[in-house]
């Protein structure tokens, strides 16, 4: 009982049920703005919901994260620009969508495959979290690593036409990951002598110069070609498409939430993952990946949502962040007088049900605000080109600049567009690179850290990973994944489709 | 992206730019900390910078042995005015974001690249520039409370001015 009315808490006080709601509704639209991030929205509130009651404040900041993880893919589909990292795998289908005409269309499947997964997401935080998070401690150093392998792997779904140019470019963004002063022994890399390089690169600089610029630049081909116009027929997807997506939904969410739930990643990663898994596993789509596929807008959406559930779970059992965002929230509990870890959960368990009701219910107000201003939102792709162009590069720039207040940020960006307008002139995919930067931290730390634990030895490394269940399952997923990238896989497979 | 099975005019010289580069960053990686050990903060490094020369070399291979498309041009093709001029207006607006500050910049970079493009009237361009420059001034200086360079407007005495009239 005192747990139903603990989880019923944010519904029952309108206050609390309209904090949510203002927050839901706002953390969309930050989440749209590229350069706007949730992490961002979620710090500034700490500063003026400080003399607040907890659960006000909770209950805001919950509702921006919930909105903003859903709302980076509104200007993924409708611009090809990522609001958040964690939409970047949206873009690949949601734009040629757009391009179709079938934006609204793209944007209503969105939503939903988004509310399902968060709640898968919320449902493992509720039902598993004291498991859930005894399997994310277990994980090595080594294991963080080959989970870095499988993500660099990606690379093999997210090439497009040219496998190779697809291993350079997630080469080289495994290369700007590694600019700056090494976290572990302070040494310069790739620092050349620029004090400006040794904080290291802005990853949304690079983001927002790949994917805004360099696209803005690209459609200046196209500058005086009529805007595609689109076809608001239908925004919320007919039932027998959601259930045809429903399994490959809940497969990606669970690998959302699990990658959630382990510390030092988020639904960036986990989008991308789930992203390959797609395509890895779906035989035959309707659209092939890339030109528009819905399992391509199925599978990370559904990903990067349960990842909000998962990323809670370390934090209120162990008091380790999920991601950037619990990161800051803890910092907020902490302010709040209350102490995110074991004996939270022991001791003031009805915190625990209040943020679960709380998730849930931003979750039920993401897609109602989701699947509402459909019509108006897309009217963006219907703005000629003219003024459209101009205005995706203020806001790119602002965008670049808003990160660290740093004119030199604007620089990295430019300087990454043009960059990436080559590169995408002369077919090399931009996908890859951000890949590179988003893993290169995650592979590199933890690859030192698990040789250091080895003494050294390549030997001992392979000895404990054959010697240890999770890292002899992780391994096994990555020789799976090599294979499957092989002609001999594919020749078996087609031979048994016939 | 454009896949071509013909090279594209610059596409050999961006190659072989890329496999220059590849070197250069392989070298430098080589430099952090040599062959010191596989925990050194130069491995990864100087695995990655291998792979992009290797992958760079074989792209390099593939681009040699391709036809020369003769139906393309540079100029028209790959960078035409249109590119050239809102390239060097992105590099003109970061240099002078500093010195004139955001709202000034901002809306002439709008005037001038929706003019450019659009070629419709002052008063169009001048209407899109101002309107979205606001919009973004709400949302990025006073909601999220974004430093934006404040250059030559007095952006703190206006606000102040504002502030004091509610």
């Amino acid at each position: 009982m005192d747990i139903l009315s603990n989880l019923l808490m944010p519904v029952t006080d309108l206050k609390l049920l309209g904090l949510i709601a203002v927050g839901t509704f706002a953390g969309i639209y930050v989440g749209a703005i590229p350069g706007l991030s949730v992490t961002m929205a979620v710090s500034i509130l700490i500063s003026f919901t400080f003399s607040w009651d907890v659960y006000p404040a909770l209950a805001l900041m919950i509702g921006i994260y919930m909105g903003g993880v859903y709302g980076g893919s509104r200007t993924a589909i409708l611009l090809n620009i990522p609001g958040a990292p964690s939409a970047i795998a949206t873009a690949m289908d949601g734009f040629p969508l757009a391009q179709q005409g079938r934006a609204g269309e793209a944007i209503g499947i969105v939503t939903v495959v988004s509310f399902i997964g968060g709640f898968i997401g919320i449902l493992a935080l509720a039902l598993f979290a004291p498991s859930l998070s005894d399997f994310a401690i277990r994980f090595q150093p080594r294991d963080f690593m080959l989970l870095a392998i499988m993500g660099i792997l990606l690379v093999g779904s997210l090439s497009g036409e040219s496998l190779i140019k697809g291993v350079f470019s997630g080469a080289l963004g495994i290369g700007i990951g590694a600019v700056g002063m090494d976290p572990l022994t302070v040494q310069d890399r790739f620092v050349f002598g620029f004090d400006e390089l040794r904080g290291g690169v802005s990853f949304i600089a690079v983001m927002i110069g790949m994917f805004g610029v360099a696209e803005a630049l690209s459609q200046l081909h196209s500058v005086n070609t009529p805007a595609v116009k689109q076809r608001i027929t239908r925004i919320i997807p007919a039932w027998s498409m959601v259930r045809k997506h429903l399994p490959l939904g809940m497969q990606t969410s669970t690998i959302g939430t699990v990658v959630g739930a382990l510390p030092g990643t988020g639904g960036d990663i986990a989008a991308l993952m789930a992203y390959d898994y797609a395509k890895r596993t779906t035989r035959n789509p309707e659209t092939p990946f890339g030109k528009g596929a819905v399992e391509g807008l199925v599978a990370p959406e559904t990903a990067n949502n349960a990842a909000v559930g998962g990323a809670f779970i370390p934090m209120m059992t162990l008091g380790i962040p999920g991601d950037a965002v619990t990161a800051i929230m803890i910092g907020a509990l902490f302010i709040h007088g209350l102490n995110p870890g074991p004996m939270l959960m022991v001791e003031q368990p009805h915190m625990f049900w209040f943020i679960v009701g709380s998730l849930m219910l931003a979750n039920c107000f993401m897609l109602i605000f989701g699947l509402t201003g459909i019509k108006l939102f897309v009217k963006i792709v219907e703005l000629p080109r003219t003024v459209l162009i101009p205005v995706i590069l203020i806001l790119s720039i602002v965008g670049a600049y808003a990160v660290n207040n740093n004119v030199t940020d604007v620089y990295w960006m430019l300087g990454f567009g043009v960059f990436g307008y080559f590169m995408k002139e002369y077919g090399y995919p931009l996908g890859p690179v951000i890949l590179g930067v988003i893993l290169s931290r995650l592979l590199d730390d933890n690859w030192r850290r698990a040789i250091i634990s080895e003494q050294e030895s390549l030997g001992g490394l392979m000895r404990g990973i054959v010697t240890s269940p999770l890292s002899l399952c992780l391994f096994l997923a990555v020789l799976l994944i090599i294979l499957s990238n092989t002609p001999v896989w594919r020749y078996v497979r087609r031979n048994k489709a016939a | 992206m454009h896949p071509s099975r013909n090279r594209r005019p610059g596409e050999l010289v961006f190659n072989l730019i890329l496999v220059g580069a590849s070197l250069f960053l392989l070298y430098s990686a080589y430099g952090i900390s040599g062959f010191e050990a596989l925990s050194s903060p130069g491995a990864v490094p100087m695995l990655t910078t291998a792979v992009m020369v290797l992958a760079a070399g074989r792209i390099l291979w593939e681009v040699l042995r391709k036809p020369v498309a003769t139906d393309q041009s540079f100029i028209r093709d790959i960078l035409p005015m249109p590119i050239v001029v809102t390239i060097a207006m992105v590099a003109l607006y970061a240099l002078a974001l500093s010195r004139l500050g955001f709202i000034p910049t901002s809306v002439l970079f709008l005037i001038v690249m929706v003019r450019y493009l659009s070629r419709r009237g002052w008063g169009f361009c001048i209407g899109v520039a101002v309107g979205t420059v606001a919009l973004i001034y709400l949302v990025f200086r006073l909601i999220f409370s974004v430093l934006m360079p404040q250059g030559i407007v007095p952006e703190g005495e206006i606000l102040a001015w504002f502030s004091r009239l509610f």
